[in-house]
């Protein structure tokens, strides 16, 4: 899933500074389950923002709206009756930030700011705790690499490591990071595939990656 | 109900005693059927347990454990407390016993008080207060604390000067100060004797200057000091001069292992823990870095995570642990004390403290003594109830059955395990007569309220003058007549006296109220009372709601009348608004399959099963091997000399032949599912998966065992003289003659356990290799037997078995973990190098045999704890719901656990353990229905993001993904907690009777200010 974080309440507030009246929209899809922009992560946010505005003697009105998800112009939609009747000074996303893009696409004259900063694409190692495991390179390799992605996981995206770096196990950018080489090489040794290391992979090619200009997909048979 | 003809037997028990164990034993048989009549000779029940600051070794507090179970004992519909009560003397037999109790006045009538305390108040007189240990005064019309049970007051009439003010005072008309001595009887069909041990009373001992010093107390003294209802307030202060100690010692064995004073020869168990726990929180209580000292002579930290708090307390606390026996106390100048000991190596020194703690041992009052003359029970040589170490509840007579501290000193653990189980052992003739006595309330048929606009009721109480006395009660009153949705207010004197509560049930039909606020004291107590009093007016409980304007406002704010009302008004409006959003829930009522499934055939699993067999429930006994009785089976005798080979002879027959038992061998469990009465187990052959069986029960009792370690050192399976101590006993079993041969034999303690790695003691095998040592010493006399340990742990009186083995010329050599033993067979013979810290010097000691006690480790069960989802410690052990309280049940409700799968434990105490499952197994299993509460987290499907959440956060492991792919919650399942609601990222999960709509319109009521607000409904 896509992995966001709510922006620091400060940098939300100096963005909302000039605002009386915002609408505050979630999503129901990743950022709900990596817990930076569900309802109840909605609800706090305008707590937060109503009572830091009252501190300051400038109360705001913040009306709150989760969507099952913001990656979708059909429930963008949604947002439509809420905009037209109300007269927002702003619409506040927390979604990643997919979803700010395609409300300002679908509302053209709305002022829209995102709330979370999208992290990366991972998954979580416990309740409280996620990863990076894909940098979306668009040239999936991990078999090679005893199912763990060299691109994403190490710091260098090394194709052939370790480096010098690697120590007990760790990266040397910190000892909370593991060496993804150190990994790779244990689990292929338990598969019986040390050999496959010996070999020297060749530079990747980055075309399919964000070298070759924002990506898009097309399944003609789908497509209508 | 009661048919009492011929010769059926009376279902009522009669619990005497009512400490913690008289009160576990009570609440297991009231919930299983039997009516009980708990009696004590104190004006309250509770025991000691509430005297106690923290409890070891999880340092929960004492009083905030036992006062729940205090009042679900107060509160059981079935049992009977009768208070200031002595039991004189018992006829009949079991199935029939007539008890002549002797009822002592306690001059004020505990059904009229209110427990309001105005009595205490303005009573001129002042008394010891005997609950703080003498430490400081209370009034002759006293309670022993607030939260006693009964809440009733008594009027000490040694004390009291008569001038009869209390009567005048109290407007509950209670004191009944003519009331005399009165006779009864009780008919009951079994009895359970409870009485538990008096401290030890050091005065007598001049040497440790207790009588004449104020500053050396004994430990119970001590617990109060420390705790915060005590006399100093929690504050750490020596008596003297009320200023903080810096530096305090205990000494240990004070009345216990000592015959030269006191004749109490056996250890009282628990005094090292609770010495340890007392340094540790007298260091959290002191403002100074505080120097402690423990003076012992062995450690004796045997039971579960005992020995990590020992080494936590060494280690992280700074607690120092001087092996020595302290002689003398004398006092020195400013209420300091000096210490003089002998340390290890004879050496005498001295050390000054500012404060000595004695830790006194435990034995039989005298009291005690006489009520079991009087009953016919027998008693062992130091006045404790004689019991077998294969009936450890049973006594001599037939029918009467004891737990606790009366069979042998213990702690609170194995008190409440031991009196479940003679909860067991007292229904198990009565099982004809379940239900006989016992009484149900009969209610009226609940009023729908659904689309009725919300009629709130409104009771503002006085608590006679605990809240009148500082709120304008009647100024709330009023103030609560104009809030929205309110349709009657009243005041009254005690809402919760019996007359109030008629007219709360009048009332509420006359007006149509169909929400009801009670303003008062605390719903911790009064909460499940007054939903019973709406209850039986045909309203749903849950459309009820408390303010707490005394124990949150009139208590706190004596100093401030105006303040206080101003909060109680605030409360009561807060209250209102949450009242208007109330639900009726219904509770969910299930039937049951009143079969239960024992995993583990070994004496526990064994025991478990024929006693609930024997009380007429189907049991299903899986053995993953072929044969049962486990560990057993290699035991010679019990530390008593009782013969274990019999007696499992006699269970296992027992077993094969019991029309109840279904037995399942080579089996193992693979799935479960289901919950609380209503479960579904396969069940697997060990050697053909394809042999699948699916049981259905209603509860499961896990008794998958131990094992003994294999050693690791010491030559053990490179030479064949190193021997295990199951093995030295499976070749004694074959022929003991083998050893006649054999003039030096050593055994070396500690194999395995407390070492870093396996930071536990197992406990038995003190006893074990002592016991195993008498023998050989048996089979020749001129044997010369060594026996190298690091503490001597027979806790107990096993302590008399050590005693007898130096008697017998066993030689003790201590040795550490920093300098174990050597062993090496280079000439031939074994060699066993050891330093003597008493010689001081290394000894090398030639040995025939060398006998390892190695640690005793659980078995793995793998496949048990992931079917049942049950916790394990680091360990292994299986993890119990509460260390102290609920030592046999795990946190999943219909779960239970027993023997050497929970802890190292001797036979005994696995008995004991196997049978207090059953009888908390047999609170499930006897009734006919499961009842759940209705407070419990739901799921809106539609808004589950299946992001894992709740069954991450949920501590009991009940939330799941389900089929339809949302979160399910099992109601019978859901603890009510909330943890998975605060946590939904997506708002999914609400807990029902405190949404968040309910709580958020009780939070912006209390925090409006004018009424004009309130009402405008906002």
């Amino acid at each position: 899933m896509v992995v966001a974080e709510r922006k620091p309440i400060e940098e939300i507030l100096d963005m909302i500074k000039e605002f009386d009246k915002v609408l505050l929209t979630g999503c129901k899809g990743c950022v709900t389950v990596c817990n930076a922009g569900g309802e109840k992560e909605v609800g706090i946010l305008a707590s937060a923002l109503k009572i830091a505005r009252k501190k300051e003697g400038r109360e705001i009105e913040i009306d709150e709206i989760t969507l099952e998800r913001q990656c979708d112009p059909e429930y963008i939609d949604q947002l439509e009756d809420p905009i037209s009747k109300n007269n927002y000074d702003a619409v506040l996303s927390m979604a990643c930030s997919v979803g700010p893009q395609y409300i300002a696409k679908r509302f053209d004259t709305v002022l829209v700011y995102p709330m979370l900063n999208t992290s990366f694409i991972g998954g979580s190692l416990e309740h409280g705790v996620w990863a990076e495991f894909c940098q979306a390179c668009g040239s999936c390799a991990i078999h090679n690499f005893g199912g763990l992605c060299p691109i994403a996981r190490c710091a260098k995206s090394l194709m052939n490591g370790p480096c010098g770096g690697s120590s007990g196990g760790k990266c040397e950018i910190s000892p909370e990071t593991d060496c993804v080489w150190h990994l790779i090489y244990e689990r292929m040794s338990r598969l019986g595939q040390l050999d496959k290391l010996g070999n020297v992979v060749m530079f990747k090619d980055w075309t399919t990656s964000r070298d070759g200009g924002p990506r898009k997909i097309v399944r003609e048979d789908l497509k209508q | 109900m009661a048919a009492k003809s011929g010769n059926s037997k009376v279902g009522s028990v009669m619990v005497v005693g009512a400490g913690i164990a008289g009160i576990q034993a009570s609440l297991d048989l009231a919930e299983s059927g039997f009516y009980v009549h708990l009696v004590d000779a104190s004006p309250s029940i509770g025991g000691l347990m509430p005297q106690l600051d923290k409890t070891f070794p999880t340092n929960d507090c004492s009083m905030c454990i036992v006062s729940p179970k205090l009042v679900d004992a107060g509160r059981h519909l079935n049992i009977n407390i009768i208070s200031n009560t002595e039991v004189d003397f018992v006829e009949g037999e079991v199935g029939n016993f007539t008890a002549h109790l002797v009822n002592h006045p306690r001059f004020i009538d505990p059904v009229k008080c209110t427990g309001c305390g105005v009595c205490k108040q303005h009573c001129p007189v002042t008394a010891v207060n005997e609950f703080n240990e003498g430490l400081d005064r209370r009034a002759a019309t006293y309670i022993k604390y607030p939260q006693a049970v009964p809440l009733a007051y008594a009027i000490d009439r040694e004390t009291c000067i008569g001038c009869g003010l209390c009567e005048k005072l109290c407007l509950a008309k209670a004191v009944v100060y003519a009331e005399e001595e009165r006779r009864s009887t009780l008919e009951v069909g079994a009895i359970i004797l409870a009485p538990g041990n008096e401290v030890f009373d050091p005065t007598a001992f001049d040497t440790y200057s207790y009588a004449h010093h104020p500053n050396v107390v004994t430990s119970l003294e001590f617990e109060r000091i420390l705790s915060a209802s005590g006399p100093y307030q929690g504050h750490l202060m020596r008596p003297y001069d009320r200023e903080e100690p810096k530096s305090v010692a205990w000494l240990q064995c004070v009345g216990s292992r000592d015959i030269n004073h006191c004749d109490n020869g056996y250890c009282s168990a628990v005094c090292c823990m609770y010495a340890i726990k007392e340094a540790v929180i007298a260091k959290e209580h002191s403002h100074e870095p505080l120097d402690t000292a423990i003076f012992f002579m062995d450690m004796r930290t045997y039971g579960k995570d005992f020995e990590k708090y020992y080494e936590r307390a060494r280690e992280e606390h700074g607690v120092r642990f001087i092996r020595s026996r302290v002689h003398t106390v004398d006092p020195v100048e400013e209420g300091r004390l000096k210490i003089i000991y002998t340390d290890e190596e004879g050496k005498s020194l001295e050390e000054e403290f500012d404060m000595v703690v004695l830790s006194s041992g435990f034995q039989p009052s005298k009291r005690t003594v006489e009520l079991a003359e009087r009953l016919g029970i027998e008693l062992n040589e130091h006045n404790f109830a004689e019991t077998s170490s294969f009936e450890p509840v049973k006594t001599s007579r037939e029918g009467i059955f004891v737990c606790g501290a009366f069979r042998d000193p213990k702690d609170i653990p194995i008190s409440v395990m031991e009196a479940s189980a003679a909860a067991a052992a007292a229904a198990a003739p009565l099982v004809e007569s379940r239900f006989t006595l016992t009484k149900t309330k009969e209610l009226p048929a609940e009023r729908l309220v659904a689309g009725e606009e919300p009629r709130v009721g409104v009771f503002v109480c006085n608590c006679g003058i605990n809240i009148g006395g500082y709120a304008d009660v009647p100024a709330v009153r009023d103030y609560a007549r104009n809030l929205p949705n309110v349709v009657h207010v009243e005041d009254n004197l005690f809402t919760c006296s019996q007359d109030t509560q008629e007219k709360i049930r009048e009332v509420i039909k006359e007006k149509d109220i169909n929400r009801v606020v009670v303003a008062s004291c605390s719903p911790r107590t009064h909460e499940p009372m007054f939903q019973e009093t709406i209850r039986e007016a045909g309203l749903n409980k849950y459309l009820f709601e408390m303010a707490n304007i005394r124990d949150q406002d009139t208590w706190v704010h004596q100093n401030d009348p105006q303040g206080a009302t101003q909060k109680a008004k605030d409360l009561v409006r807060s209250a209102v608004a949450k009242a208007a959003l109330l639900d009726p829930l219904e509770q969910t009522v299930l039937g049951l399959n009143k079969v239960a499934l024992v995993v583990g055939g070994g004496v526990a699993g064994m025991v478990a099963a024929l006693s609930l067999a024997d009380q007429g429930f189907p049991v299903h006994l899986v053995e993953k091997t072929g044969e049962l009785g486990g560990n057993a089976l290699k035991l010679r005798k019990t530390w008593k000399g009782e013969d274990i080979g019999s007696y499992v002879k006699d269970l296992v027959a027992r077993v094969q032949s019991h029309e109840h038992i279904t037995l399942h061998t080579n089996t193992q469990v693979v799935a479960n599912t289901g919950f609380v009465g209503n479960f579904d187990t396969i069940l697997e052959k060990v050697d053909d998966p394809e042999q699948k069986t699916t049981v259905q029960h209603g509860v499961s009792i896990v008794a998958t065992g131990g094992k003994e370690s294999r050693p690791t050192e010491y030559l053990y399976g490179e030479d064949d003289r190193v021997l295990t101590a199951l093995e030295l006993d499976s070749r004694l079993k074959e022929d003991g003659n083998g050893f006649k041969n054999v003039n030096r034999a050593v055994f070396i303690q500690c194999v395995g356990s407390r070492e870093p790695e396996r930071p536990y003691c197992s406990k038995i095998c003190c006893t074990h290799s002592i016991e195993s040592a008498l023998q050989l010493k048996e089979l020749n006399p001129d044997m010369n037997v060594y026996i190298l340990y690091r503490d001597i742990r027979t806790y107990g009186f096993r302590e008399e078995l050590y005693k007898k083995a130096r008697a017998k010329g066993i030689i003790f050599i201590r040795y550490s973990l920093e300098r174990k033993p050597q062993v090496s067979n280079g000439s031939g013979s074994l060699q066993v190098q050891v330093y003597d810290p008493i010689l001081g010097r290394d000894l090398v000691i030639p040995a025939d045999a060398l006998v390892l006690a190695s640690a005793v480790l659980p078995n793995e069960a793998k496949e048990v704890v992931r079917a049942l989802k049950v916790n394990q410690n680091a360990e292994g052990f299986f993890l119990e719901a509460h260390m102290k309280l609920r030592p046999v049940d795990f946190g999943s409700d219909g779960l239970f656990l027993c023997g050497l799968a929970h802890y190292p434990k001797s036979i005994d105490e696995a008995i004991a353990q196997a049978q207090a499952a059953a009888a908390r197994a047999a609170t499930v299993l006897a009734k006919d229905v499961i009842t759940l509460g209705a407070v419990k987290a739901v799921v809106e499907p539609d808004k589950c993001a299946v992001c894992l959440t709740c069954v991450r956060t949920c501590p009991f492991g009940v939330p799941y993904i389900g089929e339809d792919g949302y979160a399910v919650i099992d109601p019978a399942g859901c603890h009510g907690c909330g943890a998975c609601v605060a946590e939904c990222p997506g708002k999914a999960i609400s807990l029902q009777h405190f949404t968040d709509k309910q709580l958020i319109a009780k939070t912006e009521a209390l925090l409006l200010k004018e009424i004009g607000e309130a009402a405008a409904g906002k």
